[in-house]
């Protein structure tokens, strides 16, 4: 009797206190986003806290997202699905054009409008043009960029020390050459030491390509763009740092063997510094990437906000994402060292905020200067990214891997992807 | 038989029978009308677009047919009730608990309480410090267990723990201010259908809960009696079966018969996905015929300094005839074959040495292409080859070049090469709609063929040894069980750092490489082996994860085999004469087959539905390698990277179909062999 009771007791206790956060005369908005590390996680609460104090009448409950068993957006296109998503989220610039096409956000355009606080031209123009653009032309505004970030040459300045080299370098003086004397250079130092290294995944061979003069797509993004000269010139270069044995083998992470000091360059963006600085014993630095034959070139990565089309609270919705795109939100993610603010032309206080990250001791400025020429990851409308990132990728790997020529690859890549583009479906 | 006893009070109602089974009438009338309404709805929905399509009429009719069940039920029962027989009365009850568990389900769900299920943990994280005092009661009550039952502390004991944790609960129902959860309940009550939810739990529960105490009124026998205690006690598992398990799979059925993509109403196209997955078709190609062929000779400076480009008078030929090669050193032949849109295709290259130049051919390493010699290939794309051979200066050289094509695609449209197989002029060409998914079908299967063997007879040598009694063995069955139980993703990292070209396998093998060749004065070079990226050992060292893993589970599986072995049968074989390899021989493995065909039915399975290994072993390459893919991690990119959810429900039940073909193979062939054994 005494023990039915008690099991009674402990499973209305486990329960009721749920009813009370469902229970508020005030409107709660769940928003999410996707952090880097549990610091980032701590900010973003933090933020949430700060922001519900402020806000009448109105409650926030800020979700992480994901788990150890499912990733950020698995669990948000299954929430979706399920209709138990949050009314605020962010997702990664690639998305946007698919989340848009299935009516899965909302379009922000009139809210934006009837706004006086917001000015669209606070945030970088790259990123805009992507959400504010509509296959039929009409007036959109999908989301709020939530930061950016861009590629760099982290390199050991010990082993180019070693090697006799100049740090790399000033803007456009370092060419692919340079950069390809100095791996060389560096990979001589000993058996167990690469120039170069870069991880695989689609922006890293895509900056070659990109650097070369070539692009993903045609103008108009409706089709592939990679079948020319200028494809082949990039990936001859990029092909015989791995055939030559300069570079950490394709397919591998360079990271640990970028940290561990055994390799000499490093491409990646803003969110590997963290990493460096609390595990790498030598001295190192950033620069921004070489500049190829067509000029300088990099990528702007970014994400945005957006706002769940089906949330019962849209101005308020809106309100929030405005509200954690401000510069105060932004410098205070930014001053933790993994994100750049991308309100670039509103506040200076965030971007100083970036700028004295880590003080001072990293190039910060590096991560600016490719932000300004860099190439919007952008969301293809015409077409399926995922179908046609697959293709790329399995044909990339035949490249560096040695396995198939640049021309062959530029002769056929086009072919083998236009299945993916809706002029042809 | 049963002695089992009648409580005489669950004969007692203070109603009259009749008015209950009135009651219960009009509830199925009512239960009735609903049914019919649903049903109807049904019929009439859109969500069945492809109105023409005869499955798509089927698939819409039996959930309407479905719904309709109910009724049927209802007005059978009420009949049945009329003329007070007993199945009536069973089949009533089993409507109206089902509605009551269902009802229950639904209100919880109108209250919103299931997706507040995080903030139970933010709640007991909250307020953990008050959870102390539900861990007090606890011991309390394990004390008072304790206490023998006619001590006078015993009753007190209890009342403590009781108090204390309703006193805990009072105190997290005030801090968690459970009056505003009360207030939220009460105001769902604005919508009808809370209101009605509630009545129908209400009723249906007085009607489930009256008509069990009608057992003498329906002529109930004791063993119907203990029948529907037992469907009774089973019913939560049936339930949470049905609910849980058998209500997705069977959404997930239909989801494969339709185009559903997140935040849709799926559309129905009848076989399209698995007309799609499954498409396969066998060409052969033998019209093979000559092309326009161009061959180049350049010096060991990468200078040109000869070509024929096959014009007019002979097209299917290229030919630099007598050239006289002016150094010695490696010289290249580039051969190109193909014409726009047909890329592929078989040539052959021939270097002849006229006359001999400064002296012998001595290549300083072997090369392909050689005097005398005629390599054939075949060209992937119109960029042609490079190949390389070794000349003196003053060597006359003849080399001639000569391409054929295939049409350029035997497969109709919408189908890609799969593969091909050359014999003779012919070429049979295998097309696909998805070629990935034969290709991921393909290292699947391969994966299970590998990670069988490899994880079953080590797996088997070590239980063996770990059955011994030697002292310490305990641990060392922990230690080999670890892998099973720890974190894939977790191994995965772990097993990406012992993989990496620099990581410790390749160190090993360098070390043991330098000490080989300083013993025995040999120059063998170190392998420096690309386990994650060599195409050919990708999939090898997914298997070689995977087989880590499972050793240490089929191990348990093996020793919980061999522990039931009788001793007596290896003191008889000992008597009998035989070694410790014809006990194994003739009483181990004998005695073992149940397990072993358990240990490979579980291996292949799980090697079937592999995704994790791969997954995070190869996450590195984004998307992952074809030679890694499989066909789990296939389904997942179609589902959560393309949003086809349709599409891989489709992939997930060709799994499925596949997996069960497998095993009741298994079963029929193995299993009764290994018990006739």
């Amino acid at each position: 009797m005494f023990k039915r009771l008690f099991v009674v007791v402990l499973l209305a206790a486990l329960i009721l206190p749920v009813l009370p956060t469902s229970a508020q005369d005030e409107i709660t908005l769940r928003w999410r986003t996707r952090p880097d590390n549990q610091a980032e996680i701590d900010v973003y609460q933090a933020a949430s806290d700060e922001i519900d104090a402020a806000w009448d009448g109105v409650t926030l409950q800020y979700e992480p997202g994901g788990s150890e068993t499912a990733g950020y957006q698995d669990t948000l296109i299954t929430e979706i699905t399920a209709g138990t998503a949050p009314d605020v989220f962010w997702i990664p610039g690639t998305d946007v054009a698919r989340f848009a096409k299935l009516g899965l956000i909302l379009n922000l355009a009139d809210l934006a409008a009837a706004d006086a606080d917001f000015d669209v031209n606070a945030f970088y123009p790259q990123q805009i043009e992507q959400l504010t653009y509509s296959p039929d032309g009409s007036t959109v505004l999908w989301g709020i960029p939530r930061d950016a970030s861009a590629f760099v040459i982290f390199y050991n300045k010990d082993l180019f020390d070693a090697a006799g080299l100049d740090y790399p370098g000033m803007g456009a003086s370092w060419t692919w050459d340079d950069f390809r004397a100095d791996a060389e250079a560096i990979t001589a130092l000993g058996e167990e030491t690469k120039g170069f290294g870069m991880n695989a995944w689609w922006a890293n061979w895509g900056y070659f390509v990109n650097a070369a003069g070539s692009s993903f797509f045609n103008e108009d993004r409706t089709a592939c763009g990679l079948g020319n000269e200028a494809t082949v010139e990039a990936l001859t270069f990029a092909q015989a740092l791995y055939t030559d044995g300069l570079a950490v083998p394709w397919g591998e992470d360079s990271e640990p063997g970028f940290v561990a000091g055994n390799v000499g360059m490093f491409v990646n963006g803003r969110w590997g510094t963290p990493n460096l600085i609390a595990n790498a014993t030598f001295n190192w630095d950033a620069a921004e990437l070489p500049a190829g034959p067509a000029g300088q070139s990099n990528w702007l990565f970014w994400g945005a906000y957006v706002v769940n089309a089906n949330t019962e609270h849209p101005q308020e919705a809106w309100e929030l994402v405005k509200k954690l795109t401000s510069a105060d939100i932004q410098g205070k993610v930014a001053a933790l060292g993994a994100n750049i603010p991308s309100r670039a032309y509103s506040d200076q206080a965030a971007i100083d905020a970036f700028l004295a990250t880590f003080d001072g001791k990293v190039n910060n400025q590096a991560w600016l200067n490719g932000l300004n020429y860099g190439v919007a990851e952008a969301p293809l409308w015409a077409g399926d990214w995922s179908e046609i990132d697959r293709v790329y990728g399995e044909e990339i790997n035949k490249v560096l891997k040695g396995e198939e020529t640049p021309q062959e690859f530029a002769d056929t890549i086009c072919d083998k992807v236009s299945g993916y583009f809706e002029a042809a479906q | 038989m049963s002695d089992v006893t009648l409580h005489p009070r669950s004969q007692e109602w203070p109603a009259s029978p009749s008015s209950i089974v009135t009651a219960a009438m009009i509830w199925h009338a009512v239960l009735v009308v609903l049914s019919i309404l649903v049903a109807i709805s049904i019929f009439q929905m859109d969500r069945f677009p492809n109105k023409n399509d005869d499955l798509g009429n089927a698939v819409q009719g039996f959930v309407g047919l479905v719904a309709l069940l109910p009724a049927v039920i209802a007005v059978w029962s009420s009949i049945l009730m009329l003329r007070r027989h007993s199945l009536g009365r069973m089949l009533a009850l089993a409507l109206n608990y089902v509605m009551f568990v269902l009802g229950i389900f639904y209100l919880l769900h109108l209250w919103g309480l299931f997706v507040g299920f995080d903030d139970i943990a933010n709640a007991l994280h909250e307020n953990r410090t008050w959870l102390i005092g539900f861990a007090f009661a606890y011991l309390a009550f394990r004390l008072a267990g304790r206490i023998p039952e006619k001590s006078p502390w015993r009753n007190p004991i209890e009342m403590i723990a009781v108090g204390l944790s309703m006193l805990t609960l009072i105190v997290l129902l005030w801090t968690g201010d459970a009056v505003k959860g009360l207030e939220h309940i009460f105001k769902t009550y604005s919508e009808p259908r809370t209101i009605f939810t509630t009545l129908a739990i209400c009723i249906s529960a007085f009607i489930a809960y009256s008509l069990l105490k009608l057992g003498r009124y329906f002529g109930e026998t004791p063993e119907q009696r203990i029948a529907w205690q037992g469907w009774l006690m089973l019913s939560p598992n049936i339930l949470g079966f049905a609910i849980f398990f058998a209500g997705p799979l069977l959404l997930s059925f239909y989801i494969s018969f339709t185009k559903s993509v997140p935040g849709h109403t799926p559309d129905f196209v009848g076989l399209s996905n698995y007309r799609n997955i499954l498409s396969i078709e066998f060409k052969i190609q033998s019209d093979l015929r000559d092309v326009n062929t161009s061959v180049v000779l350049r010096d060991p400076n990468g200078e040109e300094l000869a070509s024929n480009d096959d014009t007019e008078g002979n097209p299917a030929l290229s030919r630099i005839e007598e050239f006289t090669l002016p150094a010695t050193g490696l010289y290249a032949v580039h051969a190109q074959a193909g014409e726009t849109g047909r890329t592929t295709g078989p040539y052959s290259l021939a270097i002849a040495q006229v006359s001999a130049g400064a002296g012998e051919v001595a290549p300083p390493e072997k090369l392909p292409l050689e005097y005398g010699k005629t390599v054939t290939g075949e060209l992937k794309s119109q960029a042609g080859a490079d190949w390389q051979f070794y000349g003196t200066t003053g060597d006359v050289v003849t080399i001639t070049m000569r391409g054929k094509v295939y049409p350029s695609s035997v497969l109709d449209s919408g189908y890609n090469e799969l593969d091909h197989f050359t014999v003779g002029s012919k070429r049979l060409v295998i097309g696909a709609r998805e070629t990935l998914f034969w290709q991921s079908l393909r290292n699947t299967l391969l994966f299970c063929l590998l990670l069988v063997p490899l994880s079953i007879i080590p797996a088997l040598a070590l239980a063996i040894l770990l059955n011994s009694k030697i002292p310490g063995m305990h641990f060392f069955r922990a230690v080999y069980f670890l892998p099973s139980v720890a974190a894939v993703v977790g191994t995965a990292m772990i097993w990406r750092q012992l993989y990496d070209s620099r990581g410790f396998i390749n160190f090993g093998l360098a070390e043991i490489t330098q000490f080989i060749n300083s013993i025995l004065g040999t120059s063998i070079a170190d392998p420096e082996i690309r386990w994650l990226t060599n195409p050919s050992l990708i999939l090898f060292s997914v298997v070689l994860l995977a087989t880590w893993q499972a050793i240490g589970f089929n191990t348990v599986l093996f020793l919980a085999g061999l522990q039931g072995v009788p001793r007596e049968l290896y003191e008889a074989a000992y008597v009998d004469g035989a070694n410790r390899w014809k006990q194994f021989l003739n009483v181990t493995l004998p005695l073992l087959a149940p397990t072993t065909f358990f240990v490979i039915v579980t291996t292949i399975i799980t090697g079937l539905q592999v995704f994790a290994e791969p997954y995070a072993l190869l996450s590195e390459t984004d998307p992952i390698p074809i030679e890694g893919t499989t066909s789990v991690y296939y389904l997942y990119r179609k589902s959560f990277k393309s949003f086809e959810f349709g599409y891989g429900s489709s992939v997930a039940w060709i799994i499925f179909a596949m997996i069960f073909a497998i095993t009741l193979i298994q079963f029929r062939f193995t299993r009764a062999k290994a018990y006739e054994d």
